[in-house]
């Protein structure tokens, strides 16, 4: 080997060296998802090196920290079938997100209205799809009447949520029932004020 | 106007039994495959449906696992196989102001979809990878790690049985 042989080959050594020393050890991928409902939110990716962040705000955007800086890359649209071929076993292990109803009740009685009886029977299915093992039962009064009153009467819509429910087959082993009478209006009155809309029990579905 | 006042409503009834004790859970797990564990103070419980989990707990998943778990906001978060998220920070007290999630990304792949602690603070929830900060706003993402600096030795314990 001769000298300028020689010589190069230690550069190249030395670059190797340096480029082993920078490279990060870790590498970030981060991708955008449409939200379950279809509609798609946004979401910054930031480095520890100070560069600008990447904003993602399109379905299967994605960004990559380089494996050289640590830096985020610009953001380019992946095909949902590579993301799914990389994400597919954490996808498959998501769960249905939760949901919440409203069931409004007429003035005074623990009797659901009409379209609520509806929403009962949206619930039951909710319930069902996600073979849910939490289902929180909370009723609620609006101002008028003693707290003593009311917190019966809440007590009494929740119960016949509750009670229809596990007429319907729902395990009463994952209902939590509470009332809170007319502490937690949805929409705030001075006391004694009739509303509808705090007549009502809600239901979170897990 | 309707949904933020439902929005409001049940951040508050659900974020009630959060806010009485620091014991209470902060979520609890809804799925689970294969090696799925949870990392509370250096010990590995096996990650089984309808498990509570605590505030700074770990996700741990094996070669075959998987965990999906539902927050006590309603976010949801899952983890595909040889991955590990740590639950760093959870705080859901909308009536104190109180509302923060911090997940640390330490390998492998999540997928999150986020719940009222984002739609409440904008600035809410937060992800860290080993080089990266994902600020998050009302969305749904998945985030892959490579981290040669991290290995499975936090799942010997369970290996060597």
């Amino acid at each position: 080997m001769n000298k300028h042989n020689a010589y190069l080959m230690n550069i190249k050594i030395i670059l190797l060296a340096v480029f082993m020393a920078s490279a990060c050890v870790s590498t970030t991928q981060v991708v955008l998802l449409p939200n379950p409902d279809g509609k798609v939110g946004s979401l910054e990716v930031a480095s520890d090196k100070g560069a600008d962040p990447q904003t993602l705000d399109k379905p299967w955007q994605a960004t990559e920290t380089s494996i050289l800086t640590g830096v985020p890359d610009t953001p380019k649209v992946m095909d949902e079938k590579e993301v799914k071929a990389i994400f597919g076993k954490a996808m498959e292990a998501r769960p249905l997100p939760p949901v919440n109803y409203i069931m409004y009740f007429s003035k005074g009685s623990a009797e659901l209205t009409a379209d609520s009886k509806n929403l009962l029977l949206k619930a039951l299915e909710a319930i069902a799809l996600r073979s849910s093992i939490h289902v929180n039962v909370i009723g609620h009064s609006d101002s008028v009447g003693s707290v003593q009153f009311n917190d019966s009467l809440s007590a009494r819509r929740a119960k016949a949520v509750v009670n229809a429910l596990i007429a319907r087959g729902v395990d009463n082993k994952i209902i939590e029932i509470a009332n809170h009478g007319k502490a937690n209006p949805l929409i705030s009155t001075p006391d004694g004020v009739p509303e509808p809309r705090n007549r009502r029990v809600e239901i979170n579905i897990r | 106007m309707k949904k933020l006042i439902l929005i409001v409503s049940m951040a508050l009834i659900l974020s009630a039994g959060l806010a009485l004790a620091d014991e209470t859970s902060i979520g609890f797990v809804k799925n689970v495959s294969g090696q799925a564990f949870i990392g509370r103070q250096q010990t590995l419980i096996p990650a089984r449906v309808n498990e509570k989990l605590m505030r700074s707990d770990a996700l741990i998943t094996g070669a075959d696992g998987s965990i999906g778990v539902i927050m006590q906001d309603d976010s949801v978060l899952s983890l595909g196989t040889k991955s590990r998220v740590d639950l760093t920070q959870f705080s859901f007290a909308p009536a104190e102001n109180k509302l923060s999630f911090v997940a640390k990304v330490k390998r492998g792949t999540m997928v999150y979809l986020t719940g009222l602690i984002a739609k409440l603070d904008r600035k809410g929830v937060r992800v860290e990878t080993p080089n990266a900060v994902c600020g998050v706003r009302g969305t749904q993402f998945a985030i892959k790690v490579d981290n040669q600096d991290e290995d499975d030795s936090d799942l010997s314990s369970v290996k060597s049985n």
